[in-house]
């Protein structure tokens, strides 16, 4: 274990060396910027940093500072855009998809697992609307709803229902069978069945099933934020601004590593969340 | 027998809801706002909830102006391109880093940062590094698709019990010839299960990377442009067809399931 752990260390550190020898290597901090580049931006984005002068020629190329500002990082402070306030918006919408999406595709799932007749009317049609991406639908939802906080959060909690899906029907139809049939030859029936037989048999699988909607609603979310969305993590990759002007989308890659790093990480700690949580409640299993 | 029945209701679930939507979409007809407000300005003649016969006639459109066609081929031709490239590579990784355990402990702090950074935030920097066109959009693809797969391969190999491997070397098999024979058909399995849903990734990622650089004629080009003017019957059949794209995939990525498992002699 602690052999592991070194090699881990031995890793990471490589990793960042070699990246820093590479950007120092191509020496095009536009391109590839060095590390205390992308520490700067981090350490603006979180409000740290020396303030920027603003910029007083937009548009104008900027010779290099010797500490990091840059077009988009101007742009996101002077909108008020900070990487605490970006990630508390975007982990709220990724909840807001779970604690919604969840149970209805495990509502579904159940259903269909527990009933071959539901299942056999059900499931095609749950093979249609699996098959559309969640965030196509933005524009379609946008026209209905108007632009608004709901067409960021239904294709979040889309996602989540329709990958949630899959792992009930799985363990209620599969896993929880055996054990149906046996409860049910020993005279349980109904909620009994359900909440002492189907649910507990059922629980591993659905739970294993919370990490992939986890991370579905982490891309879900992050993507509809850079497609239409003033403000979380996914306007911050994207450099802020009116969405429809990221056609010309011209990105700090520093803000974006920066970024990237950070969802990984928040996107690692809601996975540990998700697992021990599912540990926690499946204890019985072991 | 039960195959018919299953068919039978699949027939009238699928029937029921086309026909709902029809009566849905002619009770609309005239009671749904056709004026809507887009942000900035008023668009008129909207339809919220198109007819079957408005649909048609877009899709006919669609269909002879070849525009439909055209954005197909594009988009197929990103998704499977990404595909290969993605899988050949994550595939091999995975292979590698379950066999050889050493190379596990130093892979695994960047798989497990590649596997929790949602795939599309790598979509600016690809762009910034490999600018608009079709190489950011195909690299994305395969970077999310390797992710996937080399999870998929690392669990497979990682899956096989001890004991073939242990049965296999007390019986003289060499290493070469145990990771040919047993590793690698006993992850096949797993391998495939990632492959199937690195495919339904692949489509979400390519139509988000078409949205926001819409440009070329793709599918995310015919969403974005309907959404501009907003031209709800394009809209509705661009979606359509991604849907259906995303099934023909999805049946291929089940087909090869099948036949790579055969030999198990059970249905995958």
């Amino acid at each position: 274990m602690a052999r592991r752990s070194l090699l881990w260390i031995v890793s990471l550190a490589a990793l960042i060396f070699a990246y820093m020898l590479v950007a120092r290597a191509i020496s095009r901090p536009d391109i590839v910027p060095p590390a205390e580049d992308i520490a700067g931006a981090f350490a603006a984005l979180v409000g740290r940093g020396q303030q920027s002068p603003a910029s007083d020629m937009p548009g104008m190329d900027m010779p290099a500072h010797h500490h990091h500002s840059s077009d988009q990082v101007d742009t996101l402070l002077q909108e008020g855009v900070t990487l605490q306030a970006s990630l508390a918006v975007t982990t709220a919408r990724v909840l807001f998809g779970l604690i919604v999406g969840l149970p209805l595709g495990m509502l579904m799932g159940l259903l269909m697992g527990w009933s071959r007749r539901a299942d056999d009317y059900l499931h095609p049609i749950y093979v249609l609307v699996r098959s559309v991406p969640p965030l196509s639908l933005i524009t379609y939802i946008m026209l209905w709803l108007g632009h608004s906080e709901a067409h960021r959060l239904i294709p979040i909690v889309y996602a989540v229902a329709v990958t949630a899906v899959i792992p009930t029907y799985h363990g209620v139809r599969d896993v929880a069978g055996k054990y149906v049939v046996a409860a049910r030859s020993l005279g349980a029936r109904g909620r009994l069945l359900l909440a002492k037989v189907v649910l507990p048999a059922a629980a591993p699988a659905m739970l294993g099933g919370l990490r992939y909607s986890v991370a579905i609603a982490w891309m879900t979310a992050v993507g509809a934020e850079m497609l239409m969305a003033e403000n979380g993590m996914g306007n911050l990759l994207v450099g802020g601004g009116m969405w429809s002007s990221r056609l010309q989308m011209r990105s700090d890659p520093a803000v974006i590593i920066v970024g990237i790093l950070v969802l990984a990480g928040a996107g690692w700690a809601m996975d540990l969340a998700a697992r021990a949580w599912s540990a926690r409640l499946t204890r019985w299993a072991r | 027998m039960m195959g018919a029945v299953r068919v039978r209701r699949a027939i009238v679930a699928l029937v029921a809801v086309a026909v709902l939507y029809g009566i849905a979409a002619q009770i609309g007809r005239g009671r749904l706002p056709d004026r809507i407000w887009m942000g900035a300005h008023y668009v008129d003649n909207v339809k919220l909830l198109p007819t079957w016969q408005q649909l048609a006639e877009e899709g006919a459109y669609l269909v002879e102006s070849e525009i439909l066609l055209d954005s197909v081929v594009v988009s197929t031709r990103r998704v499977a391109i990404g595909l290969v490239l993605g899988s050949v590579a994550g595939i091999l990784l995975g292979l590698l880093t379950g066999w050889a355990s050493r190379i596990e402990s130093l892979a695994d702090p960047w798989v497990t940062f590649f596997r929790f950074a949602p795939a599309l935030a790598l979509l600016p920097l690809y762009v910034v590094w490999f600018g608009y066109g079709e190489t950011s959009k195909v690299l994305l693809i395969a970077t999310n698709v390797a992710v996937i797969t080399l999870l998929g391969a690392h669990q497979g190999v990682r899956g096989v019990p001890r004991v073939y491997l242990d049965a296999a070397a007390s019986l003289g098999a060499g290493r070469w010839l145990r990771f040919r024979k047993i590793v690698l058909p006993a992850a096949f399995p797993s391998i495939f299960g990632s492959v199937r849903i690195a495919v339904g990734l692949a489509w979400v990622t390519i139509v988000v990377a078409e949205l926001i650089d819409a440009r070329m004629p793709s599918l995310g080009y015919l969403l974005a442009l309907s959404g501009t003017y907003p031209r709800v019957p394009t809209m509705l059949i661009a979606l359509a067809t991604v849907g259906a794209l995303v099934l023909v995939f999805d049946l291929l990525a089940l087909l090869l399931h099948a036949r790579a498992t055969r030999w198990m002699g059970r249905t995958a």
